[in-house]
C-alpha cells in the first residue's frame, strides 16, 4: 500500500507541475487515528499530504463537478469511483475530457473504529476500477459478496405487510433528514434538489414519518435506475439506516421487469430503464 | 367483500366537500383518481352522460397525460389523507402525446412495487388504463376500488399529520 501511495504522490507531482492538470483529488491523513478526508490540492508542493491506504472510506468523485471549472482534474479511482465517473458523464455532469483518472488497486476499505470491512465493501462486485487512464499498482483479486446481491431485500419482501410496514416506518421515523444520502450521492446530481425548493412546496420542513417517508421514496424513485450500488448513502447516514434496502429493491424489480442492467459500467451505456419503454413491456394495468 | 349498495352508499347530489361522513356512520373513504385529460376523464364523462352510477367517495383530478404524474404525488396523497390514489390513463398505443404512457407504466409498474414494499396495501395504490369509450370500466373500476378500500379501512396517517 504504502509502495502505491509514493507512486501516486510522485505521479500527482508530475501532473500539476507540467500541468496537464489543473487539481489533484484524493484523501489526506485526518484528525484522527486511521482517519481519511478527501483531499483537493492545486499546487506540486503539497503532494505530500496525499494517502492512500485502507482506511480511505469517501468515494470522492463528485467533487469533480466542483473543481472542473478550474480546469482539468486528476482523479483517484477504485471501483465505486470509475463507476460513478460513468454515471455522472452519462448525465452530462462533466466529459470524459475533464478528468485524468489514476486507478488504484482496491480489496475494501476498513471502518477505523471497528477495523472492519465497510458494509458497502462486503458487498462490492466492481473493487477495481472499470475506467482509468493509467493503472497505480496491479488490479486487486476480485472481491467475492459476502451474501448474494438481493437477498436481503427478498427477505423482506417474504415477511407480512404489516411487520415490514413497522420496520420501515421504524426507519422512516429516524431519519433526521440531514440529506447526507443525497448530498453523497453520485446519481443525485439536479442542480436545484426537490427538498431545496422552499417556495414550491414539495418537501415540508417538520421532521415526521410522513416528511421522511416522501423524502427516501422519493429519493429512491429518483436515482432507481441509475443507482451505481456504490453504498455511500448508507455508509454516511448518521443514523446507521439500512437505505440500500430501497435501491436494491428498486433494482431487482428493474432486473425482473426490463432486463438485467447495471448502471455505471461505461459512459455510453444503454438509456437506464426509466427513461426509455419498450412497446411490449410487462402489462399489469389491464 | 361487502356489496355496496350504489344508490343508497351515494352521498346526495349537493356533497361537496371533502368531509363526506355518511350519515349512518358507515366510514367513506377519500379517493384520489389521477385521469389522463384525453381518455379516462373523456370515459368518466360519458359514463356521466350515460347517467351510470359510481361512488362519489372518488375525487378526480385530471391531468394532461398519465405521463405528467408524479410519484411525488402519489405519495403526497397517501401522507396527507387520501385513503387510495388511482391513476388512469389511455391504452398503452393510444396515448395522446404518443408515448407518455409508456413512461408511465414503466415507472408505476418499479413505484407501485416499491410502494408495496415499504408497507402499502396493494389495494391502496392502483393503476388502470381506461379509454374515452370505457364508461363502464370507468365505473367498475371506481366502484371496484371503493369497495376495496371501504373494505380496508381507513388509511393509517401518521399521528403529525391527522393532528
Amino acid at each position: 500500500m504504502s509502495d502505491i501511495q509514493d507512486k501516486l504522490r510522485a505521479r500527482a507531482k508530475e501532473l500539476l507541475e507540467s500541468g496537464e492538470v489543473k487539481s489533484f483529488i484524493g484523501w489526506e491523513a485526518g484528525r484522527f487515528e486511521n482517519q481519511t478526508t478527501p483531499l483537493i490540492i492545486t499546487d506540486a508542493k503539497d503532494t505530500d499530504r496525499i494517502i492512500y491506504n485502507e482506511y480511505c472510506a469517501n468515494t470522492v468523485a463528485k467533487y469533480v463537478r466542483d473543481v472542473k471549472p478550474n480546469g482539468k482534474v486528476a482523479l483517484c479511482v477504485r471501483g465505486c469511483d470509475s463507476r460513478a465517473v460513468n454515471r455522472m458523464i452519462a448525465d452530462l455532469d462533466f466529459v470524459r475530457e475533464d478528468v485524468y483518472l489514476i486507478g488504484l488497486p482496491c480489496s475494501g476499505m476498513k471502518d477505523r473504529k471497528t477495523g472492519e470491512l465497510f458494509k458497502k465493501c462486503t458487498e462490492c462486485r466492481h473493487n477495481n476500477p472499470v475506467v482509468f487512464d493509467e493503472m497505480i499498482g496491479e488490479p486487486a483479486p476480485q472481491m467475492e459478496p459476502a451474501e448474494g446481491r438481493f437477498d436481503v431485500v427478498k427477505k423482506l419482501e417474504d415477511e407480512p405487510r404489516d411487520e415490514r410496514d413497522a420496520y420501515f416506518d421504524r426507519i422512516f421515523r429516524k431519519c433526521i433528514r440531514c440529506y447526507a444520502c443525497r448530498d453523497v450521492c453520485p446519481c443525485c446530481t439536479c442542480r436545484k434538489c426537490f427538498v431545496d425548493q422552499h417556495r414550491v412546496g414539495w418537501q415540508g420542513k417538520q421532521n415526521n414519518l410522513a416528511e421522511n417517508r416522501f423524502y427516501q421514496l422519493t429519493r429512491v424513485m429518483h436515482i432507481a435506475d441509475r443507482c451505481i450500488e456504490c453504498g455511500e448513502c448508507e455508509r454516511v447516514c448518521p443514523m446507521n439506516l439500512p437505505l440500500m434496502e430501497f435501491n436494491r429493491k428498486a433494482i431487482m424489480d428493474m432486473n425482473d421487469l426490463f432486463g438485467e442492467f447495471e448502471a455505471g459500467l461505461t459512459d455510453n451505456e444503454p438509456k437506464s430503464a426509466l427513461i426509455t419503454y419498450e412497446l411490449g413491456d410487462v402489462e399489469e394495468f389491464m | 367483500m361487502p356489496v355496496v349498495d350504489n344508490d343508497k352508499a351515494a352521498a346526495p347530489a349537493t356533497e361537496t366537500t371533502n368531509a363526506a361522513p355518511a350519515s349512518n356512520g358507515e366510514f367513506r373513504p377519500k379517493i384520489l383518481a389521477f385521469c389522463c385529460n384525453w381518455c379516462t376523464y373523456a370515459g368518466a364523462d360519458l359514463a356521466g352522460l350515460n347517467r351510470m352510477n359510481y361512488p362519489a367517495d372518488v375525487r378526480l383530478l385530471r391531468v394532461p397525460c398519465s405521463g405528467r404524474i408524479n410519484p411525488q404525488f402519489v405519495i403526497e396523497a397517501l401522507n396527507k389523507g387520501c385513503d387510495g390514489v388511482l391513476v388512469c390513463g389511455c391504452h398503452p398505443g393510444d396515448c395522446h402525446y404518443v408515448t407518455g404512457n409508456y413512461y408511465t407504466r414503466r415507472r408505476m409498474l418499479v413505484f407501485k412495487r416499491l410502494l408495496e414494499y415499504a408497507g402499502l396495501e396493494p389495494e391502496r395504490f392502483q393503476v388502470r388504463w381506461i379509454s374515452g369509450a370505457e364508461a363502464g370500466k370507468f365505473r367498475d373500476t371506481v366502484t371496484q376500488v371503493c369497495e376495496e378500500i371501504r373494505a380496508l379501512g381507513p388509511i393509517d396517517v401518521c399521528e403529525e399529520v391527522a393532528k
